[in-house]
């Protein structure tokens, strides 16, 4: 019988099988030493890995859900939420509060629950909740994310110079120290900042960089010194941190957060119908949920304005917004 | 005899000997040292044939027969595979277990233990690839001995029961792997598994789907109550069915003994029991030799594909709220995702795949030809060879690349950073991918040349082949372009924005935005390809 070409198959030999299995026990043995040697730095790039995607996925999260008030680059938004990419956060905020965990346990926790009070805190929304564990919208691991995220910016902020630092003052640091030493430059500037902040928000009694100081008690202080600049105002109430007075809003050049304010009196007037330019402006700052304008969110611009002001000062900041 | 009137008797290093040779023996179950010198040295053994002790005295061995016909040792008669599906399954319940240390079968846990297993655990990585590995090789390979046994008309009498016994073997590996498929508890099992538990609800009449649907998910959808279930049938049910079935299986193919070839042996003729002495093989020592050597060299095999090629994918955790685009099933049931496109769940989930494992087990019934030889077996195997390539056909209808496209510039962008998975722009990663804006309108290949910008260059090549490769097909999506923007987002985070645009068959623009991020850390592989050892290269720290 002639035999098939694949007859080279029929291996008969022994020897050939017994070399073939001690060669293929050697090139295993080979091959799970070569692992071995590696191990250790797979499991680091494994692990950086998948905290890496973590925080991918807490980027995409943090648009979507913190930016809003957080800002864009986490550098917070004046009355509406304090800054995370921020030196004072990463090296001093969980001392201030007197958390004795970890600063990721603070961030992880915050997020979790939110500051579900309202009691004794100058932001005008809350920090929400987010975990739907507690109510919130957010998955735990999504959670996780968010945190991973957020302290990735670390590196970043502790590049800030004092300067720099978006750090805002928190009532609930009023008894504590600056972040930084009077030795480092914009010290100064900060402690004034940081008192002016404190003023602003009405804060009694406090002491900022070794400055005690009074702040001026509700109403007496504003009588005796008149109404406040409108310009002044803008800023110190931060409605230049989500309006620019000095760009016009057009369908090309929208404000990020708010409207840009540039040319408010062409359209005040056409807002509302029935409703004068003065009479719309006046409202869009005492109550402005009233009307939301097209394209933004409502509840983004503080609710509280009236109670900051005295009714000459918002007369005044409608009149110096019209006419910029 | 007691050790010192022994000694007294033999001396000292005759007794020594014959204890030893005692032990030997005993381990042995029945074979002296003696005989296992001859055995090697390959002498012919005495007669009666002491090498036959074994197959008496231990349990695993009485499994075996003693001695196989010359013909049927052959390699291309079985290539190995029975032995091979018996071996993976081993090799499955051995690389299970380990895995099995670290995983809790809840969905709060199973998915950070995953990534604990590839992080944390030394040799996880390598056990969670062997394991993956091993199911669908097992797919495989259970399927090609099903071919083959198919192919030398094996299934013939007397040997129609271990067809059927075959068959339920094959469907026990078929949930075995599938039932596994749900357990790391990411978006590709949980959509995959999704969609086969689906099908169970098509089972008419509808009473019976939905409870047979919420029997196997434990609740109308996937969550704790389905993964646990899927777990137990995984690591506990399956295994001792198949482990049953393999015994009924393989207890008929010693009884009638591995089938000779064609040529050899007549349908219906008895050869077990009538090898002619000068054509047996002995298993001791010849057949043993032999299975070892292709157990160990298939072992290696495995190993060398899982530290360089194989790498089990793992991604986002499962999420009940977002059908990622493109969810398809294992590469094993593409047929079946083929078939659910072009008819109803009902008649193409339930009552066709029904049928068609009623005929797979009734075909040694069926099957009227008397002859086992190719020449007269035309019709079964030509028959054969259609089913084959319908299968083919269908498993490449199951891909998305047959009739489940989504909108041009959403397939685009799918393309270059898929929602899940890998993708090409994840694959070249952070490191090679330089912030700025690239519009298609410019010549960016020349932009970006190859040497300066190996990765780029790649990426941007891509995105313009992609997007005129639509822009050709679909008459809705013309002179379309797309803007990257790459930018920094955090330290060693990047985002991407991807923006494509173009004008629909009236002329009207359009537009579609999607952003994504990338960390230079994090490590994206497919599963079937060279894996990237850059983790290797010294950090520039240490450099
Ligand atoms: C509605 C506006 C708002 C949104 C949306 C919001 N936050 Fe906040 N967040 C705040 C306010 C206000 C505070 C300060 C709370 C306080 O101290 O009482 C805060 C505080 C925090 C803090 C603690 C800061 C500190 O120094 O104590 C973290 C961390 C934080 N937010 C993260 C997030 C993340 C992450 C998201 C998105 C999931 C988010 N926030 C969404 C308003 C918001
Ligand atoms: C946290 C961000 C934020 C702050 C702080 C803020 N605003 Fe606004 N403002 C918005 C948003 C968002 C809108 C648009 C939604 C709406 O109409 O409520 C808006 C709308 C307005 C409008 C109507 C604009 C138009 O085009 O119709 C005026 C006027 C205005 N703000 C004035 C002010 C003044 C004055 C202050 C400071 C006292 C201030 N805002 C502080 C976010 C803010
Ligand atoms: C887990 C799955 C299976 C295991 C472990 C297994 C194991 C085995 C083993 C060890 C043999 C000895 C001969 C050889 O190696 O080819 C065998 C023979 C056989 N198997 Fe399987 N088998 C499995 C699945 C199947 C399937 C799916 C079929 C067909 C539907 C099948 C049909 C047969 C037949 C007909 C024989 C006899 C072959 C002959 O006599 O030539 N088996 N099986």
């Amino acid at each position: 019988m002639r035999k098939p070409w694949y007859s080279i198959f029929y291996v008969k030999s022994p020897i050939a099988k017994i070399g073939l299995g001690i060669l293929a026990v050697l090139a295993g043995i080979v091959l799970v030493l070569f692992l071995m040697a590696t191990e250790n730095k797979r499991m680091d790039a494994q692990t950086a890995s998948w905290e890496g995607r973590s925080i991918e996925k807490g980027a995409s999260l943090f648009i979507a859900n913190c930016a809003s008030c957080h800002g864009l680059d986490g550098k917070g938004l004046p009355v509406v939420a304090p800054a995370l990419n921020s030196r004072y956060f990463f090296s001093q905020r969980i001392d201030d509060v007197g958390f004795t965990g970890s600063l990721k346990q603070y961030v992880k926790g915050t997020i979790h629950s939110g500051r579900p009070s309202k009691v004794s805190t100058q932001w005008v929304n809350i920090m929400p909740t987010w975990s739907n564990q507690v109510g919130g919208p957010l998955r735990e691991d999504q959670v996780d994310q968010l945190v991973d995220f957020v302290l990735n910016w670390e590196e970043e902020a502790m590049a800030q110079t004092p300067e720099e630092d978006p750090w805002q003052f928190f009532q609930d640091s009023l008894s504590k120290q600056l972040p930084y030493s009077p030795d480092e430059p914009g010290y100064d500037e900060k402690v004034a900042e940081a008192i002016a902040a404190a003023e602003a928000a009405g804060a009694v009694g406090y002491e900022i960089g070794g400055v005690a100081a009074e702040a001026p008690t509700e109403g007496e202080g504003d009588a005796a010194a008149g109404p406040r600049a409108p310009e002044d105002l803008f800023a110190s109430l931060g409605c230049a941190g989500c309006h620019n007075i000095n760009a016009d809003q057009t369908d090309e050049s929208k404000g990020p957060v708010g409207p840009n304010l540039g040319n408010l009196a062409d359209h005040a007037g056409s807002r509302v119908d029935g409703e004068d330019a003065e009479t719309y402006v006046h409202q869009s700052i005492v109550d402005p949920g009233a009307f939301v304008v097209p394209g933004y969110m409502n509840g983004v611009m503080p609710q509280n304005f009236a109670d900051q002001m005295s009714e000459d000062e918002i007369q005044g900041l409608v009149e110096w917004l019209l006419s910029h | 005899m007691a050790v010192q009137p022994e000694v007294e008797k033999k001396g000292l290093w005759r007794s020594f000997t014959e204890g030893a040779d005692d032990i030997f023996t005993r381990i042995t179950a029945g074979i002296s040292a003696g005989e296992f010198r001859r055995m090697l040295r390959g002498e012919p053994p005495g007669r009666p044939n002491p090498r036959l002790k074994p197959h008496s005295e231990a349990f695993l061995l009485h499994i075996k027969p003693t001695y196989y016909h010359e013909s049927v040792t052959r390699f291309t008669h079985t290539f190995r595979l029975g032995i091979l599906s018996t071996y993976l399954f081993l090799f499955e319940t051995i690389t299970g277990i380990f895995l099995m240390i670290w995983y809790t079968p809840s969905p709060d846990q199973a998915y950070a233990d995953m990534i604990a297993i590839l992080s944390n655990v030394p040799y996880g990585q390598f056990m969670r690839d062997l394991h993956r590995l091993g199911a669908e090789m097992m797919v495989a390979i259970v399927t090609l001995h099903m071919v083959r046994t198919y192919l030398t008309g094996s299934y013939k009498p007397p040997r129609q029961f271990t067809w059927f016994t075959g068959v339920i073997l094959l469907v026990v590996t078929l949930f075995l792997s599938f039932s596994g498929y749900l357990l790391p508890w990411d978006q590709l099992a949980f959509w995959a598994v999704t969609i086969g538990t689906s099908m169970a609800e098509a089972v008419p009449p509808k009473i019976v789907g939905e409870t047979v649907n919420l029997l196997a998910r434990g609740a109308p959808d996937i969550s704790a109550n389905g993964l646990l279930r899927f777990y137990l049938l995984h690591v506990l049910f399956l295994p001792l069915v198949l482990f049953l079935f393999f015994f009924v299986h393989y207890y008929k193919v010693v009884h009638f003994g591995i089938s000779l070839p064609a040529s050899e042996e007549e349908v219906g003729q008895d050869t077990a029991n009538k090898v002619p002495a000068d054509k047996r093989v002995y298993f001791l020592p010849d057949v043993l030799i032999d299975e070892t050597a292709v157990l160990i060299a298939f072992t290696t095999l495995m190993i060398f594909l899982v530290t360089f090629f194989f790498s089990a994918p793992l991604e986002s955790i499962a999420n009940p709220q977002s059908t990622p685009l493109h969810t398809v099933a294992p590469w094993y049931f593409y047929w079946l995702q083929g078939m659910l496109k072009i008819a109803d769940k009902t008649f193409a989930g339930v009552i066709l795949p029904g049928v068609l494992l009623v005929l797979l087990m009734a075909i040694p019934y069926l099957d009227p030809n008397p002859s086992r030889r190719v020449r007269d077996r035309r019709v079964a195997i030509i028959s054969g060879i259609v089913a084959g390539v319908v299968m083919i056909i269908l498993s490449w209808m199951g891909t998305p690349q047959y009739a489940a496209q989504a909108a041009p510039p959403v397939e685009v962008v799918q393309e270059m950073m898929p929602e899940e998975g890998a993708g090409i722009v994840r694959e070249i990663g952070y490191d090679e991918i330089p912030n700025g804006v690239y519009d298609t309108r410019n010549d960016l290949p020349a932009m970006y040349p190859e040497e300066e910008y190996p990765g780029m260059h790649e990426i941007l090549v891509e995105f313009e082949d992609n997007i005129k490769y639509w822009d050709k097909r679909d008459s809705d999506f013309n002179e379309a372009y797309g803007v990257l923007t790459v930018s920094q987002e955090q330290p060693n985070l990047k985002r991407l924005d991807w923006d494509i645009r173009w004008l629909d068959a009236e002329g009207v623009e359009g537009s579609f935005q999607r952003s994504f991020w990338l960390h230079k850390d994090s490590l994206y592989w497919e599963e079937y390809g060279l894996k990237d050892f850059g983790y290797l290269m010294p950090t520039e720290e240490e450099q």
